[in-house]
């Protein structure tokens, strides 16, 4: 392959904006933070950034599919919240809590993906309506924060393997691993043909609702992950803490350089608009700008960057959204 | 004949049930009548007139909401933008009368200019409406906070809070108000060439096109439209609460949207009318109003609230494939 070939294929691979805006964002973060390149800067940033980057996956997989999940944040709410509520110190306690988290995850997903691929109703009001409820369930258990997390199992997400690699890292990796095997199978491209044009899917055989429904599991699995990473950041239940999580998903897809219009993006792109929007949000904290702004900010960021990601992309798609 | 007499009240009868006007009309009666049960009273004049004038402000925002989703979009922004609205009025405002005129045409433009940048964004640079006008919420949001720099100022003068709190002959100015909005709207939706075109660029229909207006530019417009509503939402409701506070709309969101369903609008775009919204935005405040007096606590009324709009959405999701 000659060189301007494998230049033009870089040029034109749909994430390289993302890629740049994130070498971009590195650089501002590090010119900020003298300490960025420590390892224990990197070990904090990554504390906080996994939960963001794997719900930004979960959001990412539903939004390939075609749909939207605004039910993620609250999903995490009452996760965090019911594992909070129910572990003790034990060993068999711990896994009993963790495989109740899982199957939770999945129940939410059987019944946002049921409304959505049987009776077909729109994904941006099920999920919705999936959000208050989940909402109104986890303050239901936790009307104010509490629980108890057991000092080990906290401890355990803020340790080192290997003394290099910090436990967040490593989950991040295993998810990246998930993922890799998820896309040898024939869902991933089910997925990618589902959300590209369901009705084609369909005339070439495929079973667009199963399709969807196990896009919504997938995302599932993803999202029980990152509540597990939330509450033992946290080491408590609070039926708030999900709520900036939804907006944020959709954001870092956006700026991962997933299109809405389905059967487009990676979920590579999608970490890596996680990752920079977890950057953003250092670098408004570190440039000492108020919180009146960041808000203002975020939301500044995310449009530009969309008016940037739009422009060479075709006009006209109709989002299915 | 008996039986066409039977088959002719068949016919009535399913023609009235599917009527979704008629049926939100008949599901507020049985949530006044609920709420009559339990706390006799409830039905009174009154009351019914206090959740009547509540139910304006959804009815508002959702009006804009509305002629975004026939329009064939949708507005996460307009929360954001009647806070915008409240905060920007009483600023303004200042509690003097004098200052209403220049107000009430300072809100609704500032509202127009926000909701146009949406519109530059979704019709031009082909941004989907969802992201364009969540991450408005966002940005407008945060021109509130520096606005206000996190606290608001002014409050409403009192020919404003006759308007918002007043009555005559026992109706409230607010109703009445709405009374009129939706007569207009309806008579602008139905009998205009304005609602023609509305429709007809929501539907995409080649006649939108062969009319020669640009479906691009009148979508943009509608976003226009759209936060000048919403923001005149915002002004609306400081009339009400006297002093502004902030985030003031974040609840009339996803209402507004649950009553634009809920009115029979098609999320898909090209249908529907104002006059089933209305009656929507009155069935969700009803139940807010009665949730509240319930004194359940805000878990209770969320999972109730959350499962309404589920049931609502499927049973909706079902009629509009028919």
């Amino acid at each position: 392959m000659n060189i301007k070939g494998g230049l033009k294929e870089i040029y034109q691979n749909p994430s390289l904006p993302s890629f740049l805006i994130l070498v971009g964002m590195i650089t501002v973060n590090a010119i900020l933070q003298p300490t960025f390149f420590t390892y224990r800067v990197f070990k904090l940033n990554f504390l906080t950034f996994t939960p963001l980057i794997l719900v930004s996956i979960a959001q990412a997989i539903i939004i390939i599919v075609g749909g939207i999940d605004l039910s993620i944040g609250a999903s995490i709410s009452l996760l965090t919240v019911l594992m909070a509520s129910i572990m003790g110190d034990s060993f068999s306690s711990i896994i009993l809590t963790l495989v109740c988290a899982f199957g939770l995850a999945l129940l939410i997903s059987l019944f946002n993906g049921f409304f959505i691929s049987y009776i077909e109703a729109p994904p941006l009001l099920v999920t919705y309506a999936t959000w208050i409820i989940l909402f109104g369930i986890a303050l239901f258990i936790k009307p104010t924060p509490g629980g108890y997390i057991p000092k080990h199992f906290y401890q355990a997400y803020r340790g080192d393997v290997l003394h290099i690699i910090p436990v967040p890292v490593l989950i991040l990796i295993i998810a990246l691993l998930i993922w890799s095997v998820i896309s040898k199978l024939r869902i991933y491209k089910h997925i990618y043909a589902v959300g590209g044009n369901a009705e084609a899917a369909r005339a070439s055989g495929i079973n667009v609702s199963l399709t969807k429904l196990k896009a919504f599991l997938l995302s599932g699995i993803f999202v029980a992950l990152a509540a597990v990473c939330v509450v033992s950041q946290t080491a408590t239940g609070d039926a708030r803490c999900g709520l900036g999580y939804t907006l944020n998903s959709v954001a870092a897809s956006i700026i991962g350089g997933i299109s809405f219009s389905g059967g487009k993006g990676s979920v590579a792109g999608a970490m890596m608009g996680g990752l920079i929007l977890g950057l953003l949000i250092n670098v408004l904290y570190f440039a000492n700008i108020t919180s009146f702004y960041q808000e203002f900010m975020k939301g500044l960021i995310i449009v530009v960057s969309l008016a940037i990601g739009m422009i060479p992309k075709l006009r006209g798609e109709r989002s299915t959204v | 004949m008996p039986g066409s007499n039977a088959i002719l009240s068949k016919i009535f009868l399913k023609n009235v049930l599917s009527n979704r006007l008629f049926v939100a009309i008949v599901a507020v009666f049985l949530l006044f009548a609920f709420g009559e049960i339990i706390f006799p009273g409830f039905m009174s004049f009154t009351h019914i007139m206090s959740v009547l004038r509540l139910s304006v402000f959804l009815g508002i925002v959702a009006l804009g909401q509305s002629l975004v989703v026939i329009s064939g979009g949708i507005d996460l922004s307009v929360g954001s933008l009647l806070s915008l609205g409240v905060v920007i009025s009483a600023y303004f405002l200042r509690g003097e009368n004098i200052n209403i005129p220049e107000t009430l045409v300072i809100v609704p433009l500032i509202g127009f200019a926000i909701g146009l940048i949406s519109g530059v964004g979704i019709s031009y640079v082909g941004i989907p409406p969802l992201i364009m006008t969540l991450a408005m919420a966002s940005v407008i949001e945060g021109i509130s906070l520096i606005f206000t720099k996190g606290f608001p100022s002014g409050n409403a003068p009192p020919l404003l809070e006759t308007i918002g709190s007043g009555k005559i002959f026992n109706f409230p100015y607010l109703i009445l108000l709405w009374g009129v909005i939706i007569t207009i709207v309806t008579l602008i939706l139905k009998r205009t060439k304005w609602g023609y075109i509305l429709y007809g660029v929501g539907a995409n229909s080649l006649t939108a096109e062969l009319s020669g207006i640009s479906a691009k530019r009148f979508r943009m417009y509608i976003y226009g439209f759209c936060g000048a509503i919403s923001a005149f939402a915002g002004l609306l409701l400081l009339s009400y609460t006297g002093t502004p506070y902030l985030n003031l709309g974040a609840p009339y969101i996803m209402p507004s949207i649950a009553a634009v369903v809920i009115g029979g609008v098609s999320l898909a775009g090209g249908s529907g009318d104002y006059l089933g919204v209305a009656t929507g935005c009155i069935f969700l405040t009803t139940l807010t109003s009665i949730l509240v007096a319930l004194q359940t606590t805000e878990a209770v009324r969320q999972i109730v609230y959350g499962s309404l709009i589920l049931i609502l959405v499927v049973t909706h999701a079902r009629r509009g494939r028919e």
